[in-house]
């Protein structure tokens, strides 16, 4: 029988890896005393939708606006992120970014663009990869999951429209997860039996997934051309799948965290967005600490008002309308103080997760001076694709220095930043997307 | 007219037609999302691209815009001084950009100059000027051939696109071909929606890793289910006369129940695995005026104060005799007690849930008396328990039928492996839906005996090798292989088999589809249209009913609007699953009553629970359940026009909101939404003061005047205005309620309009009559489409058109009737070929 293919691809495709892996490899297995030796680093990025508010300069309601007012070292907070205030030292506020190729996009487009740096054009939707992903290509071997990707909305959705922030290496949309049990069942849950039985269970899905491609080719033949794109789209998954098999085996000696089911609500559900929301930030704090995994992307909502069900939160905890209305009627009288109570609700969340990265020690350190978390949205004011609200924290063992208010001009693309974010983790990079430079002004 | 320019005008008329979903989506997405409290806020986004014609809702249909004779000169004298042979500013250069959005490569330069457009961010402001019919001819152009190109991307060529099974066609599927009844695809992502709406589009449904991963999973548990390994398992069984009187549960406890009190029997003995079954003999006291008792049971974990627990069954006891109801249930879908809880035990709880269909007022919390008075309320109906009995697991044999099914008894003394053949060959059948051919059989034998030899048994290594042909792309896809030729074949009758059964059970074939396909029976028309009606008889025709409303209907969307309870006190969240089986029951009996489609427009009838008819004040059905209900005049129902689901999800919570209640009906009943709003607009200015005393109607006037609003909104506005007189949340008002009447104080509701073509009509009864009078053939025509996009699970193109025109004929002719339809769309040549 002659050799299929794709394995010789896939070989080949290992042995590329293999001396990239090399290294980080060991360091992954390596595990208890010695990891103090070299800390994981990780990095967070969480996405909300439509935008903030942003009364004028001197206005009498600015104080509801989302950027800090004064500049540099010596910005003051406003109240929309007064809930950081005692993090000041962990976190840089962020102006005047965006994606270039967003700029151009519809208001509503961007979404799916905001950790990819793509334009979506009014045909093809065709994306990129983004920045996680791209990261899990070289660190995400380290972990017992290569990434983590969650949603309020869980799925992939539709173009323009997605409810996940991940897209692979062929700018496929990731699915995310929404459910903080399923989420917990997957990181932290038993696997059924005994190591020995998951041990032939992998073996098996190994064999079976082989067999799958196999018995597929044949298949194949007989298919015309749509068909066989899909029927490409499933075997690169079963591909996919099958590396995380091989993965799985090799994790398979070290036991899975043991996590405390009760340190995390997750009888929880979106109707009731301040405990759903603590609850995410937990499983994300929990896979960063029991090093889980190391790349993480969390969508709040995406940006169709009609579709995420991020537009009940504001209903739901008490404030009145809906995300989207809010978010419109933020120049209104009175608008920004309606939206920036519910930004303010957003950065609380946001900085309970940041307190307890900060909290948590690890090696000489804490757990948030090796995370590089990106917080904020592709909108400035709702459907604008400029001046991206963006929060970076952590990661001062990374060489990051905060502390400052900083803005930028329309000829910084925000994928310098991506650039710096990279490189701080340990993954390799020249460039990413449209990137010109890096932005060293944002290290010591 | 010459040939070429009628083809334009068809052309163009379709890519209005059939709008990109996703585009108009957003349109609708930003009016649901808006709070409209002011006609400021809502023109924000009320400005829609106008985009030539807006089909039935213009009178007159102006000529279509070509690119060489209309919009070249007009970029010629306006633009291409800076962006053309003498200058490039912003490197554009538009004398050269190819016109032809689909085969050319500027579709995205185009849609850069769209947006600038929409800004008003070009020409400059110190630049000579479009007039006002230029610039909206160019917008105009511009996003017609977008959306063109867009259509043009999907083409998928009139053939359906190898699709995976939805979630929900896997979930019955893997139900009906094991036998075991638990939800499969709860870890499944949610599905994307197509652009027209549906979710069993085979190009826009998706596949990655963790699907495949979660896919193994169900796979091997559902398996494991189906599949017994050594001796009968104990069984359960606990007989109850009394129940049990547990300290901390609110609310009496009682043989006797009325609302809110509550039956409980405790389990300390119970499985964790298996079917169960729980009896109870009951009946009801109704006193005079009040409906029947429904009787709910509840099963989950002991946890005295807040009890985790989910509902076997809810039904309606109208016997005043008494009578013994039986539920079944895996007991494996139920909250169970952790190893060493709290409170340890099952805990099985009858209730009597009863709602007398008065709106309820939100209760002051009153102080508790401490002995609460055991006689219920004697004007609410009793339900009287007599037993409860529980026993589990129950098996109709052991081993069961599920797993004879797959390990069937056979005649002669085959060798292990020769069995293992056979028994592989005979799921693999059902399970692919199709004979297998030898050298698929062979690869699933090969892993079986690689398996075999390290497993502890016969059984485990055949679950392990059916695990396998659960992922398989011929279970989780329905493929239609082709034979090279590029021309439409027939399908097989395996194909045609599944195709109907996909179609109208969302599941796989029964056992009849398959005989007859393997008779080769399908293909003779009078045999299929046998099948058809059968399979419409059938009960599994529910998910048909109940998935073709959902997504023609978008129900779901009730989901996503959150009710504010300072204007709607009284709304009781439940009311939302009411509405939306409210539609599904009412398409459902429309079709299986075998009554006139034109019903969903008017209808002298609706279907209603107690709950849901108190909140409409229509006169009360007797029970929970959903019934046919007769309307009598001036009771303002009748019709998906006035119901929730619909008025609902098409308000903002607070308020009602014509705009998106008008792109609803132009989409769905009509299939002629508008086109999108551009992508940003200046908001109006909000402070106003002029604006802020007038009504609705006058505000949306207003609005109109300005020209760039105008073109759109007279298309748009009539058709939402006339529903005024139903709230936010649906219920009947003759004065404006919500926000509107706390700003601007009380003021009747004024629901007459004059509609695009000129007719005026009063409320939702004048636009009921017009649309069965004046419109039942264009809402024909959208039924058609829908419901042929639905069977077929793909998007439908210009060369189906002759298709949906026959369809719709023979629909009228046949006075509507749903059912024909159904026949005549299975019997249809692209129902038949691929």
């Amino acid at each position: 029988m002659t050799q299929p293919s794709w394995k010789i691809s896939r070989r080949t495709c290992l042995q590329g890896l293999g001396v990239s892996l090399a290294l980080p490899l060991l360091d992954g297995m390596v595990h208890g005393d010695q990891k103090a030796r070299q800390r994981p680093r990780r990095m967070c990025s969480v996405y909300f939708p439509f935008g903030v508010a942003m009364p004028k300069d001197g206005s009498p309601d600015r104080q509801w606006g989302w950027f800090p007012t004064g500049i540099g070292a010596d910005y003051q907070l406003t109240n929309p992120l007064q809930p950081l205030a005692s993090l000041r030292k962990q976190v840089t506020i962020l102006g005047g970014l965006s994606h270039p190729k967003g700029r151009s996009m519809g208001g509503h487009d961007t979404g799916d663009t905001f950790l990819t740096g793509a334009k979506l054009s009014g045909s093809s939707f065709a994306n990129t990869v983004s920045i996680d992903q791209y990261a899990a290509a070289f660190v995400g071997d380290q972990t017992r999951f290569p990434s983590l990707t969650l949603s309020s909305d869980g799925g992939v959705g539709e173009p323009t429209r997605s409810t996940t922030l991940s897209f692979t290496r062929s700018g496929r949309p990731v699915p995310a997860l929404a459910s903080p049990q399923q989420i917990f069942d997957r990181l932290f849950g038993k696997g059924d039996g005994s190591t020995e039985s998951q041990r032939r269970r992998l073996e098996q899905s190994g064999s079976l997934l082989d067999l799958l491609l196999e018995n597929s080719r044949s298949l194949k033949r007989r298919l015309g051309t749509r068909d066989k794109k899909k029927l490409d789209d499933y075997l690169a998954s079963v591909r996919a799948v099958e590396k995380r098999v091989q993965q799985s085996q090799r994790w398979l000696s070290i036991p899975k965290p043991k996590v405390d089911p009760k340190s995390v609500d997750l009888d929880v559900d979106q109707k009731a967005p301040r405990e759903y929301l603590r609850s995410m930030y937990d499983l994300l704090f929990l896979a960063f600490q029991t090093d889980t995994t190391r790349l993480a992307t969390y969508m709040i909502g995406q940006v169709a008002g009609a579709t995420t069900i991020a537009n009940a939160f504001p209903a739901c905890i008490g404030l009145k309308g809906n995300w989207h209305g809010l978010a419109h009627g933020a120049g209104k009288a009175g608008g920004a103080e309606r939206l920036g109570k519910f930004d303010q609700f957003l950065a609380e969340q946001f900085g309970y997760f940041l307190q307890r990265l900060h909290e948590t020690s690890e090696g000489d350190g804490t757990l948030l001076d090796h995370t590089l978390v990106l917080y904020g949205s592709s909108n400035s004011r709702t459907h604008q694709n400029r001046n991206y609200p963006l929060v970076l924290a952590g990661g001062t063992g990374l060489g990051l220095k905060h502390g400052h208010y900083r803005r930028y001009g329309n000829d910084v693309p925000l994928s310098n930043l991506f650039v710096t974010m990279l490189d701080r983790i340990g993954v390799p990079v020249k460039g990413f997307a449209d990137s010109t430079a890096e932005m060293s002004d944002l290290l010591a | 007219m010459d040939g070429s320019s009628i083809t334009t005008r068809i052309n163009f008329r379709k890519s209005i037609e059939s709008m990109d979903r996703r585009t108009t989506q957003h349109g609708s997405l930003l009016f649901r999302a808006h709070p409209f409290r002011s006609i400021a806020g809502m023109m924000g986004f009320a400005c829609w691209v106008i985009v030539g014609v807006a089909g039935s809702g213009v009178a007159e249909e102006p000529k279509p815009v070509t690119f060489a004779r209309d919009i070249k000169p007009v970029l010629k004298r306006l633009c291409v001084g800076c962006h053309g042979p003498r200058k490039q500013l912003g490197k554009l250069r538009l004398d050269t950009l190819d016109p032809d959005f689909v085969k050319g490569t500027g579709a995205e330069t185009w849609h850069d100059v769209l947006n600038k457009l929409n800004l008003g961010e070009m020409p400059p402001k110190k630049a000579k000027q479009p007039t006002t019919a230029e610039r909206r001819m160019l917008v105009g152009w511009v996003t017609r051939e977008l959306q063109r190109a867009e259509r043009a991307a999907r083409n998928t060529g009139g053939r359906v696109v190898m699709r995976r099974l939805t979630r929900y066609e896997y979930n019955n599927t893997l139900r009906d071909l094991l036998g075991v009844q638990l939800d499969f695809a709860e870890n499944l992502p949610p599905e994307s929606v197509s652009a027209d709406g549906f979710q069993n589009n085979g190009s826009v449904l998706g596949i990655s890793p963790i699907q495949i991963e979660y896919y193994l999973k169900a796979a091997r548990m559902a398996l494991g289910k189906a599949i017994v390994t050594g001796p009968r398992p104990e069984v359960f069984k606990h007989h109850a006369i009394k129940s049990e009187k547990i300290r901390r549960v609110k609310g009496p406890v009682s043989s006797r129940l009325g609302p809110d009190s509550r039956f409980i029997v405790r389990l300390m003995k119970f499985p964790r695995e298996g079917e169960v079954v729980v009896r109870v003999r009951a009946h009801a006291v109704v006193p005079p005026g009040a409906g029947v008792p429904r009787m709910r049971i509840g099963m989950g974990v002991r946890a005295d104060v807040r009890a985790p627990e989910k509902t076997l069954a809810e039904v309606d006891v109208a016997n005043s005799a008494p009578r013994t109801f039986t539920f079944r249930g895996r007991i494996e879908s139920f909250p169970l007690p952790g190893h060493n809880p709290k409170y340890p035990g099952l805990q099985v709880t009858v209730y009597n849930a009863y709602e007398d269909g008065r709106p309820k007022t939100r209760k002051k919390k009153k102080k508790k008396k401490k002995k609460a008075p055991v006689e219920p309320d004697p004007t609410q109906p009793l339900l009287v328990i007599e037993s409860v009995d529980f026993e589990g697991p129950v098996f109709d044999a052991w081993p069961p039928v599920t797993h004879t099914r797959i390990f069937f008894p056979t005649s002669g003394q085959p060798t292990e492996r020769q069995y293992a053949g056979k028994i592989l060959s005979r799921f693999m059948t059902r399970a692919y839906r199709r004979p297998v051919g030898e050298d698929e059989l062979a690869g699933s034998l090969a892993l079986y005996d690689k398996l075999r030899t390290g497993s502890p048994s016969f059984e485990i290594a055949i679950r392990d090798v059916l695990s396998l042909v659960l992922v398989s792309p011929e279970f989780l896809y329905l493929v239609e292989p082709r034979n090279g030729s590029a021309s439409r074949q027939p399908l097989d009758n395996f194909e045609l088999a599944s195709r109907l059964s996909y179609f109208l059970w969302s599941t796989m074939p029964d056992d009849r589809l398959f005989q007859l396909a393997g008779k080769g029976r399908l293909t003779d028309q009078a045999v299929r249209q046998a099948q058809v009606r059968r399979m419409l008889k059938d009960p599994r025709a529910r998910q048909f009913a109940n998935h073709f409303a959902d997504q023609w209907l978008d129900l779901p969307a009730l989901d996503r609007v959150a009710v504010n309870p300072e204007f709607h006190p009284t709304f009781d969240d439940r009311l939302k699953r009411d509405m939306r089986d409210e539609t599904r029951h009412f398409f459902a009996e429309i079709l299986n009553a075998d009554l006139s489609a034109l019903n969903l427009l008017k209808s002298d009838f609706a279907m209603l629970n107690r709950r849901l008819a108190g909140h409409y004040g229509v006169p009360l059905p007797s029970g929970g359940d959903m019934q046919r209900v007769k309307l009598s005049e001036g009771s303002h129902r009748g019709g998906l026009l006035t119901q929730g689901s619909f008025l609902l999800s098409n308000s903002n919570g607070e308020d009602s909101h014509p705009i998106k209640r008008a792109v609803w009906v132009l989409d769905r009943l009509l299939d002629d939404p508008p086109a999108p709003p551009p992508p940003d607009v200046p908001d109006l200015d909000p402070s106003r003061p002029s604006l802020a005393k007038l009504s609705l109607k006058q505000q949306l006037e207003v609005h109109r005047k300005k020209e760039a609003c105008n073109n759109c909104h007279r298309q748009i506005d009539p058709w939402g205005v006339v529903f005024e007189n139903f709230d936010a949340v649906g219920r009947w008002r003759t004065v404006v309620t919500g926000p509107r009447k706390k700003k601007r104080g009380r003021q009747p509701v004024d629901a007459m309009v004059t509609l695009p073509d000129g007719r005026q009509v009063d409320g939702v009864t004048g636009i009921q009559d017009y649309l069965v009078e004046s419109k039942s053939r264009q809402f024909a025509r959208a039924l058609v489409k829908r419901l042929l996009t639905y069977s077929l699970g793909r998007s439908l193109e210009y060369s189906d058109r002759r298709l949906v025109d026959s369809l719709t004929r023979g629909f009228i002719e046949s006075d509507y009737r749903l059912g024909r339809l159904i026949v005549a769309i299975a019997d249809s040549r692209l129902f038949l070929t691929k």
